[in-house]
């Protein structure tokens, strides 16, 4: 193919971008030499890789003549299939990469190398360790198994037998051992009583700190490990009999330990072997009573700390070098480390979480008790407002849960030596937080402290919104501050945008993709519009209601007049609903998400076609508080024509995540319609987020309320997400049951216009 | 003006036999205190944690007849109230389960109330409140309830769809009780007793629920209830064995999704 057509039909391929000419050529310069066939088909990979990644594309053409070397034409759709994985998860860098070097490691995956890739059965693998360990797991990757007691890492791949059966059964077994040392509570988070001598820091686990107290901390881990994986196999042998069982017959056979002199070894094999050896593989290490304490799943992860001691010192040979064990597949390793750091995150996530409850509650204090103690301090200091330390806070210490009586007692919280009691809602946080790491960390206390007096001072600074001149397609709205629980007025202008209409292959590309999948929903959306009932007792109709009649006679006959609707008719249901779609166009949807989202308003607005239910479509986004920007896609009376189409193919992501506004315009546009059903369904990737402090709890806050005014306007709200880490905040906000989580964004087309189905049949 | 009444046979609805029933907290007391005190009774929770159940047990306990509607969207309120029959070349009454139910005193139980349409569900309105009176527009008649009586309604409140929710108005008249599965020793020996399994048995099922019901999020609208896991237990009292009862009875009930049968499978093969 000629350099020029060449690169006219990529010019063609990428419109409306119109990309730097010198690149453009010196990347499909090398290629012109292809047949033609070979040129077509590289063509029918720009649009797949151009709107997710221009540079991408670059790469993929520049490295193709090698890449051609390696694979064949009908291997690269999958390969770049693989590559935008790679994209989607690790970014750019991670992508190239693959690009350059992993054809061959691909190719060998390819070729099938009898191994079990995790990717293939994570889907099931992940419900099936949520529903055993009765919460949000997290699957990861790792060089090796362990778990940070928020993760689970496992290797990317298995190639422990050529039976993929058995492969999948050693996942099962990795995944369930792991949480088993969570479930036996094997990372001891608090000195245990007759232990208190070692001593740690309240941010570290006690039991990193006991084992790195022994003089070959390495030793004393493996140990420690040894007998905790024991008696994680006993727990689960009780627990998942099922899972051993076959755990038993297909892996621990083939599970030899090569005959390596370690000390510890007997104790290894124990894990592997059936109850009749256990005692005598136990004892060699054990005393008897401790066996039986092991095998009979009595023992506590204290007695395995208090015989790590025991053992460590007939263990213990000074001169001799520090020897690994050799763990077993599933028994991973102990990275306690890495539990630290995780916890960390998790204190750190729940104590913001508090600060923030607590400065809602501080503000909520007669204004005279903080008052008083405002203009006690300006008096002293000459401060203005509540800085950090004006209050100081002491939470009831007598709190230690070591009995019920005590759980049970209420935590006092005394504010400049008074003492308050808290609301209940954030008692019982307390309560699980200080249940959890055993400590609330002063900081948060003043960060509490520190929260409200800001409130407080920028509730008193705060004068009216500044009144610069405002283009005439703008509306203001006011905006919730939880802190002052209060509106602060008229503090979001949202600007209306018109989309550009965008001529592209988008829609045409969508519809053709998914060909099958709109004929269905057509087909569902048709079913659904012409819910015909029968309506009973009507003045006239197709037939004679029978029920209406006997009735009417018998109540003639009883000398009540009778009625006269005695007829049946066929009657369509009135679908009277109107929905405002509101599209998330903030800059984190770029790349797959926005093309699901845009693919699944094609669909979608398809499926409508057939149901005649009125719907706006609007895309929102824009930065800080001054300009928040609403994009027309569709108006509710507009009728879906090409004019819409393109301007949903033109939506792209922009800025930030500026929930609020766009809910209260939706909600006033919403008001005004008269229909029995109002909705608003908002399709997002994530937490509402804007440039400036509109973050976390404050716009969580705010966007929940203006959630709660479309409630009150009689507007059901809706949200469609693919955040996975959405789901603490989502009930909160949306209340229960009125969002949905999609976890493959790729089945985000399919999965839109079902639920749009449910939830307005 | 005398009428003719077609006599329903009350004592079809009156529960003989003590029904099985685990309190798991202050349910009975609350229900009891509401007759007492004329109150009507909501019941809301996830299918098959025993609302039914426990109003069987109420009325056993209180001595009276039960009379259940199954709410549908075809529900009339003739067919609450009653109406006219021809009999004979005779028009006769004949009372609704509502009307029946206050004439003679008995708990009248509306089960899955948002099914019916909210024309229907109005002529609850002035039976719970503290009129407690039915209008029976046809007889010309106002029945005043009795002490004995009392209404009780219940809804599944996990149900997605907008349209399928309780009128406020409806719903503030009610004393509410929130049911939800037992916890596990109770739910285990609720599983033995009913489905005359043993208690190993009976606690690997409702652990096996227990994984279910935490997979809310990942896509399963609702986790095994305690319906199911007696009916597993039945079948594999019946000679089923483990691994194809809980298929039949307590997975693929759950879900059709691929991915997340196999995932519950895998529980499953776990378990037992």
């Amino acid at each position: 193919m000629k350099l020029a057509l060449f690169t006219e039909r990529f010019y063609d391929l990428v419109a409306p971008d119109i990309p730097n000419e010198w690149d453009v050529e010196e990347v499909l310069d090398p290629l012109i030499d292809e047949s033609d066939l070979v040129c077509e088909a590289i063509l029918g990979h720009i649009p797949v890789i151009w709107p997710v990644s221009h540079s991408l594309c670059y790469d993929f053409l520049r490295l193709l003549p090698k890449t051609l070397q390696h694979l064949s034409l009908e291997q690269i759709p999958h390969w770049i299939g693989i590559t935008l994985d790679c994209y989607e998860t690790d970014g750019l860098r991670a992508a190239q990469r693959f690009m350059q070097d992993d054809i061959e490691n691909y190719l060998k995956k390819l070729k099938g190398s009898g191994g079990l890739p995790l990717a293939s059965i994570e889907r099931k693998l992940l419900p099936y360790i949520r529903g055993v360990a009765r919460n949000e797991l997290q699957l990861k990757q790792g060089k090796t198994c362990y778990t940070d007691t928020t993760s689970i890492f496992v290797p990317e791949e298995l190639r422990f037998s050529t039976n993929n059966d058995v492969n999948f059964l050693l996942y099962k077994l990795i995944l369930t051992f792991q949480w088993g040392f969570m479930a036996c509570k094997s990372f001891i988070n608090r000195a245990p009583s007759g232990f208190s001598h070692i001593e740690c820091d309240e941010d570290t686990l006690w039991i990193r700190a006991y084992l790195a107290s022994f003089e070959e901390p390495l030793l004393a881990r493996d140990i420690f490990h040894c007998l905790e994986s024991f008696r994680v196999r006993i727990f689960l042998t009780q627990e998942l009999p099922g899972l051993m069982r076959a755990a038993e017959k297909h892996i621990f056979p083939q599970l030899l330990l090569k005959s390596q002199k370690h000390p510890l070894n007997s104790l290894q094999q124990a894990l592997i072997k059936d109850e009749a050896e256990l005692f005598t593989l136990l004892t060699s290490n054990l005393t008897d009573r401790e066996c039986e304490k092991y095998i009979s799943g009595e023992a506590s992860s204290c007695d395995s700390a208090e015989i790590t001691a025991k053992l460590f010192r007939t263990l213990f040979q000074k001169d001799v070098e520090y020897l690994p064990i050799i763990t077993l597949p599933f028994q991973g390793t102990l990275k306690l480390q890495a539990i630290e750091t995780a916890k960390k995150i998790q204190e750190q996530k729940m104590g913001e979480q508090f600060a923030d409850m607590m400065a809602s509650y501080l503000l909520t204090l007669s204004k005279k008790e903080l008052g008083e103690l405002h203009e006690q301090d300006k008096r002293d200091s000459g401060n203005q407002g509540l800085a950090e330390s004006d209050i100081s806070m002491i939470m009831d210490s007598e709190f230690s849960g070591n009995t019920e009586q005590e759980k049970d007692a209420p935590i006092l919280v005394s504010i400049n030596n008074e003492q308050l009691e808290m609301p209940v809602e954030l008692e019982e946080f307390t309560k699980s937080f200080l249940d959890e790491f055993g400590h609330l960390p002063a900081h948060f206390l003043s960060s509490a402290a520190g929260k409200a007096g800001q409130a407080m001072l920028e509730q008193e600074v705060s004068g009216p919104a500044d009144n610069s001149t405002q283009p005439k397609s703008t509306l203001s709205y006011d905006e919730w501050d939880y802190r002052r629980q209060g509106y602060r007025k008229s503090w979001c202008s949202l600007h209306f945008k018109d989309l550009p209409p965008i001529r592209t292959q988008f829609i045409q590309n969508t519809l053709a993709k998914y060909h099958g999948l709109t004929i269905r929903l057509r087909h569902q959306f048709e079913m659904m519009r012409s819910q015909e009932r029968f309506v009973k007792r009507q003045r006239e109709g197709d037939d004679i209601d029978f029920d209406a009649l006997v009735e009417s006679i018998s109540d003639s006959r009883a000398g009540i007049s009778s009625s006269d609707r005695l007829f049946i008719r066929l009657k369509r249901d009135e679908r009277d609903i109107a929905v405002v779609f509101l599209v998330d166009m903030s800059n984190s949807t770029a790349g797959w998400v926005n093309n699901a989202l845009k693919e699944s308003l094609v669909l979608m607005a398809e499926a409508m076609a057939v149901l005649g239910d009125r719907y706006a479509i609007y895309g929102f986004s824009g930065m800080r508080r001054s300009r928040c920007e609403l994009f027309h896609v569709k108006h509710l009376a507009e009728p879906y024509g090409e004019q819409v189409k393109e301007r949903i193919s033109s939506i792209v992501p922009s800025e930030y995540t500026r929930m609020g506004p766009p809910i209260r315009h939706a909600t006033e546009l919403l008001k005004d319609i008269d229909a029995k059903v109002r909705i608003i369904i908002t399709l997002t990737d994530g937490k509402p987020e804007d440039y400036d402090d509109y973050k976390g709890k404050y716009a969580i806050e705010d966007t929940r309320h203006a959630l709660l005014e479309a409630k009150t306007a009689d507007i059901h709200p809706f949200c469609i997400t693919i955040d996975h880490k959405a789901r603490e905040y989502m009930k909160h906000m949306y209340g229960p049951a009125n969002y949905i989580f999609i976890d493959n964004v790729r089945k985000l087309p399919q999965r839109i216009p079902e639920i749009y189905r449910v939830l307005t049949s | 003006m005398s009428r003719k009444i077609i006599e329903t046979r009350l004592e079809e609805h009156l529960i003989t036999e003590k029904p099985y029933y685990l309190a798991s907290g202050k349910e009975i007391e609350i229900a009891l205190s509401a007759h007492k005190n004329g109150l009507p009774l909501l019941l809301k929770g996830p299918t098959g944690c025993g609302k039914t159940r426990f109003m069987q047990f109420l009325a056993w306990k209180l001595g009276r007849p039960l009379i259940t509607v199954s709410c549908h969207d075809d529900l009339s309120t003739s067919d609450l109230v009653g109406r006219f029959l021809i009999r004979s070349g005779e028009a006769v009454w004949a009372d609704g389960p509502l009307t029946l139910a206050v004439r003679s005193g008995a708990i009248c139980y509306l089960d899955e109330i948002v099914e019916a349409r909210k024309d229907t569900t109005v002529v609850i309105h002035p039976l719970a409140d503290d009129r407690r009176e039915l209008p029976v527009e046809k007889l010309g008649e106002l029945l005043s309830a009795p002490p004995e009586f009392m209404i009780s309604v219940s809804y599944n409140p996990g149900y997605q769809s907008v349209l399928k929710d309780l009128k406020p108005s409806t719903r503030q008249r009610f004393v509410a009780i929130s049911f939800d599965y037992p916890n596990p020793e109770m739910e285990a020996e609720i599983v033995c007793k009913e489905a005359g399994v043993d208690k190993k048995l009976a606690d690997s099922l409702v652990k096996l629920a227990g994984m279910t019901r935490s997979l809310k999020e990942s896509g399963l609208a609702e986790g095994a209830s305690t319906r199911l896991l007696i009916q597993t237990g039945q079948l594999i009292q019946d000679g089923i064995d483990v691994h194809t009862a809980c298929r039949a009875a307590l997975i693929e009930p759950l879900s059709d999704d691929p991915e997340l049968l196999a995932a519950l499978q895998e529980m499953v093969s776990s378990v037992f």
